[in-house]
């Protein structure tokens, strides 16, 4: 599966296209976590935590987004257009990463 | 026995405790006048600052003027205390404990403390206590569980995932039928088809309120409730979009793009919206 921002892939010619995919997931806001995260904040070093949550609701957004296309017969996403929103909150931590893009099957 | 407690201490305890009842009294006017016309901004009602000190002002000038010397605004301290348990969490449970709550009280303390005590308290002390809060949470999830699967099996019924029902929209059809519809969404701006047409920029929006969920005991349940709900307005705002393009007679949208927006009073509602190239391949 190839996953790609651009527009076309070069060199191999695309045969079909499929549709949308998309994937999302959230990263809520959680007592404990802004806790040391706060700690963090105050002490200083970066806020591992979140990087961690990020990367991990990064990859799930991307498994969904396979799983999709795979269901699809598409053997590649181009045209892959990620995106990280801060929904606020009055703490202002709920984080919602989302992607979407076109499945094709190339040649 | 004879405790040879001299007569001008103990008239001045009572003068004290007269001048702190004073300024709470007070306060508390001050507090019920603000909050009865409504004097507040961005629904944060002037009170909350006004009152504890108007408190602790009175409480002072009486102080000086009975006893001498000022005793150190207790009745501010009442009146804080008041006002936040009255209107944050009586009064306005969506809003809940937020930072300025915790913030202020932790203000407080560290005034009251030498910075050792204080390091232990906010650092040491909290720390601690939210590894064990994590735990305990874990624990009585557990517990919660096995209870539920012995009353299960004593009654006999059969056991329902209160998860699963809450969620109305079913996640497996996430842009099946988004991609059923005559109109072909494309995330990139070229397509291997020949275009015949453009018709320009359309757009498909949709706009819902948000449910504030600070205070929970089930936060996996909250959020997973509100990702299926962005999920879902999402594919409404897909539909919205292809039905206003479709009027037009196009058959595909090219340079999709989706945003995640909150919008209105302290971003209280979300919207998306999904906006592309109309054309006819």
């Amino acid at each position: 599966m190839i996953l790609s921002s651009t527009n076309t892939l070069d060199n191999k010619e695309i045969i079909n296209y499929h549709g949308l995919v998309t994937g999302e997931s959230l990263i809520g806001s959680n007592v404990y976590k802004d806790l040391f995260s706060g700690v963090r904040d105050v002490v200083g070093g970066r806020t591992s935590r979140y990087e961690v949550e990020i990367q991990k609701a990064r990859e799930l957004t991307f498994d969904s987004m396979k799983k999709k296309a795979e269901e699809l017969n598409a053997n590649a996403i181009i045209g892959l257009k990620i995106s990280y929103n801060n929904l606020g909150g009055t703490m202002g931590n709920t984080i919602l990463v989302t992607a979407y893009g076109t499945a094709v099957t190339y040649k | 026995m004879n405790f040879n407690i001299p007569k001008k201490r103990i008239s001045n305890s009572k003068n004290a405790f007269l001048s702190i009842s004073i300024g709470t009294i007070a306060g508390l006017i001050t507090y019920h006048l603000f909050l009865h016309f409504h004097i507040a901004i961005f629904g944060w009602n002037f009170g909350l600052v006004f009152a504890p000190l108007v408190a602790g002002y009175i409480e002072t000038i009486l102080a000086r003027k009975i006893i001498g010397e000022s005793i150190g605004a207790i009745s501010a301290f009442i009146l804080f205390i008041f006002t936040v348990i009255y209107s944050f969490i009586l009064k306005n449970p969506t809003l809940g404990y937020n930072v300025i709550t915790f913030g202020s009280l932790a203000v407080i303390l560290q005034a009251a403390l030498p910075t050792l005590i204080n390091h232990f308290l906010f650092v040491v002390i909290i720390g601690i206590l939210s590894y064990f809060l994590g735990i305990f949470k874990k624990i009585t999830d557990y517990f919660n569980y096995f209870l539920k699967l012995i009353y299960h099996k004593i009654t006999g019924k059969p056991q329902t995932h209160s998860l699963k029902e809450s969620i109305e929209y079913d996640e497996n059809l996430e842009n099946i039928e988004i991609n059923s519809l005559n109109t072909l969404f494309i995330s990139s701006s070229e397509v291997r088809y020949k275009i015949k047409e453009y018709k320009g920029i359309f757009e498909g929006r949709i706009l819902f309120p948000k449910d504030t969920f600070l205070i929970s005991s089930n936060f996996e349940k909250k959020e997973k409730k509100l990702l299926n709900k962005l999920k879902h307005a999402k594919e409404q705002a897909l539909l919205n979009l292809s039905e206003s393009a479709e009027k037009e007679g196009c058959n595909c949208i090219l340079n999709l793009s989706i945003e995640y927006d909150t919008v209105g009073l302290g971003g209280d509602s979300f919207q998306i919206v999904a906006k592309g190239t109309g054309v006819i391949i």
